[in-house]
């Protein structure tokens, strides 16, 4: 029964996923893993959102040199053996000439290993952790800032603003890849200030419960509550929990994605008011280019873009740049090979700023290769304001002014 | 020592809202002796009917609990109907299997219906704490205290002053001399496999306000829950009790005496030590 | 006859990497080699001896980070690292079993839950030796010649060929264990523990056998996963979920049977990936409504069902015995070879 089922098994997928025969101009194939079902599936939505608006604009004007882009999407469910898996297949199934995506660290680690094995370029438009770019990876290229880069403005911000500096500060964060690296980038540069760190805290992901946490930090009083979450409703309950049990430090400052987003004015209402959210940045809101894309977005999907959207946006830019100076020949391994040689010499500006890839060090020592070198300046301290996010830091990209010290709650 | 009597408050209030979930668990234990590996996805879905409940009819969900707990036991009628009556001859280990792909089924099949979105309840009485004494009281929390507790004294009422609720007691005791004393076994099988299943519902619905809810939630409640009944001896209602509200505290004083990433673990530490030492739970009679 | 088609299945499992070029379709029988090795080491202590163990994860993680900690750190080679793993993971089960194996049935499969819970917690938070959630990467495996030929680490063939071995090993201590005195005293202990006591096997110790047998193949698995994936976390190898699914594998395909897992294990995986193929989701939806009508329908599974029909009709010879199914759905599913 073995060989048959065997030769019965290779002829079922070889049907499913063979790919069809194309004629000679066949389009230049991007493959994006990403998690479009599972606990992770709306933001795979927003990535699939943003690459099909970006790929329409350039393919409307003609593609690349007169080929198409196409995105092909893989379902990672955020699994890191399936992300391998899909971004195997990708590679050797779908011939895709580039990856792109990968959504959360994990994930991306084992695509970024397949890609370097397999050699082929694997653009990271989001997953921040600074082991995809300092492993040495030469096929694994970054547009956005690495997790230890997002502190940097909220580091400014206390730097620059008169009195602005903590006098001791709380640090919460979860115990993900994410969350101990954004943890320690805080705490390593509140040693370096000589600031009392009153809490240093690990959570579990998806903790449900921060009263316990937060009633400790209460007792300690810090200065600065500093709040690090991975997942978007960790950072909404440990916002509603430190404010419910009456934490009350200067300034509530959140680091991670779920800081930013709506949901977190919307579940939280007036208690998300003057929260600050220091995080990779969505473009400068003060540039042409970025404000039309956002107008654009919004007027196509009716919801405003933010990280997320902005960084697949830009990443399809950088590749059609890219396939645009490399020489390609229609050997896959050779047209890999020039899309790497051309993505190492890119130097231009997308809505998400500045992109030139370098080898530097990063904030807490880590070699990158292939990193963003403007990346220190895409990241932005922001503000809930009325129930909106304004940028307040640095004062270049400040849609408004700050409000510190947090004003007291009104009884 | 307002840092200990605000951690010991949160953990009471939260562990009563444990100590429900874990009482359908333990009732079921009690009388059919399986234990349900989908406890927790009927949480979950009491929690996403709270939501949905104020989505999209704008009802509060501590008026749509109404709604909720009826429905939730007729679900686990039909549970017990059409899928666990059969298997029950199987042993065990056969539901035991059962049930764990049951609880796959809902939680994925949740996962397809409503997207792995997270979700709040935010209700906008309930945004600022109540403050007795400098000791922070979450609204939402402790209305669902009071909920909680109310349905615990009726629950307690209705096993131990009607008949039928003898009637679980004594199949609970012992199925044989229960039958032969005219007690239709199969009966209150199927009653307090759906009692289990509205106590857990409505333990969702009222969790849903002080949580958030996505559809796999269910995963951690579960195994917290199975923490709680094996602390207070499976099958035993006060120990179910006693169990959720001392996990709970023992959760909240961990994260800030000893260290909040090792609080999970406290309660696997203590889980294991009672399983080891008193397998009987440290309140319930030894039967294992 | 029977002769033949078994060794064409063995040459056919042996020629797979040369048969097929498709690095992915080679792929997706490691998947299925992983999963039978899982499901069949899993069958060995859950199966023949009813021990249901929710917390395998916990022996696949050691495993994992053992092999990962032995390459990387000490400077081991992979391979010999991935035995030390398995080697490390039996030996990590002993006590836990020790301790276990005091409780029965659901108390036996709550405490193995919490067991791995806290293994997990340990992982997550003794970042001096696990790195904790940054978790363990290798960059490249060390060149290696077996007979002159170096081993191309960028194929698929090398490790197919591991997995080949450790689901070949595997189902040999099953098909031995079966026909042994210990497999004689396991299923003795499944059957009724106080029985077995009574006529003078010491349960403790037979159990605890099976699950030092059982962890350290899954222990295998873990290494193997660590070096094939080159990146492991806590979150990739604790989970509750990898633990469940572990026991689908030979519940599908015939709980206590030697061929089940490997079955159960083909099974799975093809519906897994035609439904991520197809429908881009729900292969967990089938997993969960799988194990619900198997166990429903099916308690001896999908090989336990086919050798008994071919059973009845080897020893009845005649054709017009059809119907001949009664038994089918005994509670206790019967062992077969």
């Amino acid at each position: 029964m073995h060989p048959r089922f065997l030769s019965r098994l290779a002829l079922i997928l070889g049907l499913a996923l063979s790919p069809a025969l194309s004629p000679a101009q066949e389009p230049l194939k991007i493959g994006a893993p990403q998690p479009m079902t599972g606990p992770d599936a709306p933001f795979g939505d927003k990535f699939k959102k943003a690459y099909t608006m970006a790929l329409d604009e350039i393919n409307a004007k003609g593609g690349i040199n007169g080929r198409k882009l196409e995105i092909v999407l893989e379902d990672h469910q955020a699994k890191n053996p399936l992300a391998a898996t899909v971004a195997e297949k990708l590679i050797t199934q779908g011939k895709v000439l580039v990856l792109t995506g990968g959504r959360a660290s994990g994930q991306a680690m084992e695509i970024a290993s397949v890609a370097q094995r397999l050699k082929t370029p694997y653009l990271v438009d989001h997953p921040s952790a600074d082991a995809i770019t300092s492993k040495g990876f030469d096929w694994v290229f970054r547009n956005n800032p690495t997790g230890s880069i997002y502190p940097e403005a909220w580091k400014k911000f206390v730097t620059d603003v008169p009195g602005a500096m903590p006098k001791s500060a709380a640090v919460v964060y979860d115990n993900s890849l994410f969350g101990k690296t954004i943890g320690n980038a805080v705490m390593t540069f509140l040693k370096s200030k000589g600031v009392t760190i009153t809490n240093d805290e690990a959570y579990a992901v998806n903790s449900l419960d921060f009263k316990p946490v937060m009633t400790k930090v209460k007792g300690n009083n810090p200065d600065y509550l500093l709040m690090v979450a991975v997942s978007t409703t960790d950072a909404i309950l440990m916002t509603r929990h430190a404010k419910e049990i009456g934490v009350t430090p200067r300034a509530f400052v959140g680091f991670g994605g779920g800081f930013g987003v709506e949901d977190f004015a919307k579940q939280l209402g007036p208690l998300a008011e003057n929260v600050y959210s220091s995080a990779a940045w969505s473009g400068n809101p003060n540039d042409g280019a970025t404000a039309t894309f956002y107008q654009n977005f919004k007027a196509k999907f009716g919801i405003s873009p933010h990280e997320h959207e902005t960084e697949g946006y830009a990443a399809m830019y950088i590749l059609a740049d890219a396939f645009r100076r490399a020489k390609l020949t229609g050997n896959l391994e050779a047209d890999r090979a020039a899309v790497r040689e051309a993505l190492l010499a890119t130097d231009m500006t997308t809505v998400f700023g500045k992109t030139k890839f370098g080898n530097y060090a990063g904030p807490l020592g880590d070699n990158y290769v292939n990193q963003n070198v403007n990346s220190p300046e895409h990241v932005v301290l922001a503000q809930w304001r009325g129930g909106v996010l304004l940028n307040v830091w640095p004062k270049a990209m400040a849609e408004t002014n700050f409000v510190f010290p947090e004003p007291p709650e009104k009884k | 020592m307002e840092t200990f009597i605000q951690s010991l408050v949160s953990g009471v209030l939260t562990g009563a809202l444990y100590a429900m979930i874990a009482m359908g668990l333990t009732v079921v234990f009690g009388v059919m002796r399986i234990i349900n590996m989908a406890h927790g996805e009927m949480v979950m879905l009491g929690m996403f009917g709270a939501w949905w409940a104020q989505k999209s009819w704008g009802l509060d969900p501590f008026v749509s609990i109404l709604v909720w707990t009826p429905a939730m036991f007729a679900l686990g009628l039909a549970i017990h109907r059409f899928l666990l009556r059969k298997i029950m001859p199987g042993g065990e280990l056969n539901v035991l299997l059962y049930t764990a792909g049951l609880s796959l089924l809902i939680a994925n099949l949740a996962l397809l219906a409503f997207s792995g979105d997270y979700r709040t309840i935010s209700l906008p009485y309930a945004l600022r704490p109540m403050r007795p004494f400098g000791i922070a009281v979450p609204i939402p929390l402790a209305i669902a205290f009071g909920i909680a507790l109310a349905l615990t004294t009726a629950l307690w009422a209705f096993l131990t002053r009607t008949d039928t609720g003898r009637a679980i007691r004594a199949t609970a005791q012992n199925p044989e001399s229960a039958a032969l004393m005219g007690v239709n076994v199969p009966r209150i099988e199927s009653l307090t496999f759906a009692l289990g299943t509205a106590l857990a519902g409505a333990a969702g619905v009222l969790l849903a306000p002080s949580l958030y809810l996505y559809p796999t939630v269910g995963e951690i409640l579960s195994v917290k829950c199975f923490v709680i009944v094996v602390l207070g001896g499976l099958g035993s209602i006060p120990g179910a009790i006693v169990g959720g509200i001392l996990l709970s505290v023992v959760e909240s004083l961990g994260a800030v005496y000893v260290s909040v990433a090792w609080k999970d673990a406290i309660g696997f530490v203590l889980f294991l030590l009672v399983l080891l030492f008193r397998p009987g739970g440290i309140w319930g009679v030894a039967r294992a | 006859m029977k002769i033949a088609a078994t060794v064409l299945a063995i040459l056919a499992l042996l020629g797979a990497p040369l048969l097929t070029a498709n690095p992915f379709v080679l792929h997706l029988l490691i998947l299925t080699l992983w999963a039978a090795l899982l499901g069949a080491a899993w069958n060995l202590l859950g199966g023949y001896a009813g021990q249901v163990s929710f917390g395998h994860a916990a022996y696949l993680g050691v495993g994992a980070y053992a092999t990962m900690i032995l390459h990387l750190r000490v400077g081991w080679s992979p391979w010999l690292a991935l035995l030390a793993g398995g080697v490390l993971a039996a030996v990590f089960a002993g006590p836990i079993g020790w301790i276990c194996f005091r409780l029965r049935g659901p108390y036996f499969s709550l405490a193995t839950l919490a067991v791995a819970e806290i293994t997990r917690l340990v992982a997550l938070n003794w970042e001096s030796l696990t790195a904790g959630p940054m978790g363990l990467l290798v960059t490249t495996l060390p060149p290696l010649t077996i007979f002159g030929a170096p081993v191309n680490w960028e194929s698929k063939a090398p490790f197919y060929y591991v997995i080949l071995a450790l689901s070949a090993l595997v189902t040999l201590t099953t098909w031995h264990v079966a026909r042994s005195r210990l497999g004689a005293f396991l299923l003795a202990v499944r059957e009724d523990l106080d029985s077995a006591e009574a006529a003078g096997i010491d349960t403790v110790r037979t159990r605890v056998l099976a699950l030092v047998l059982s962890a350290f193949f899954v222990g295998a698995a873990g290494g193997f996963y660590a070096i094939y994936y080159r990146y492991i976390d806590p979150d990739a190898v604790f989970t509750i979920s990898l633990s469940v699914e572990m026991v689908f594998v030979p519940v599908v395909g015939g709980i206590a049977t030697t061929w089940g897992p490997i079955v159960g294990a083909v099974f799975l995986t093809t519906i897994g990936e035609v439904f991520r193929d197809r429908f881009q989701s729900g292969h967990l939806i089938f997993y969960g409504f799988f194990m619900m009508i198997v166990i429903r329908y099916l308690p001896e599974g999908i090989w336990g069902r086919l050798s008994q029909w071919w059973a009845k009709r080897s020893a009845t010879a005649a054709p017009r015995t059809r119907r001949g199914t009664a038994n089918g759905k005994s509670p206790s599913p019967t062992p077969s070879p």
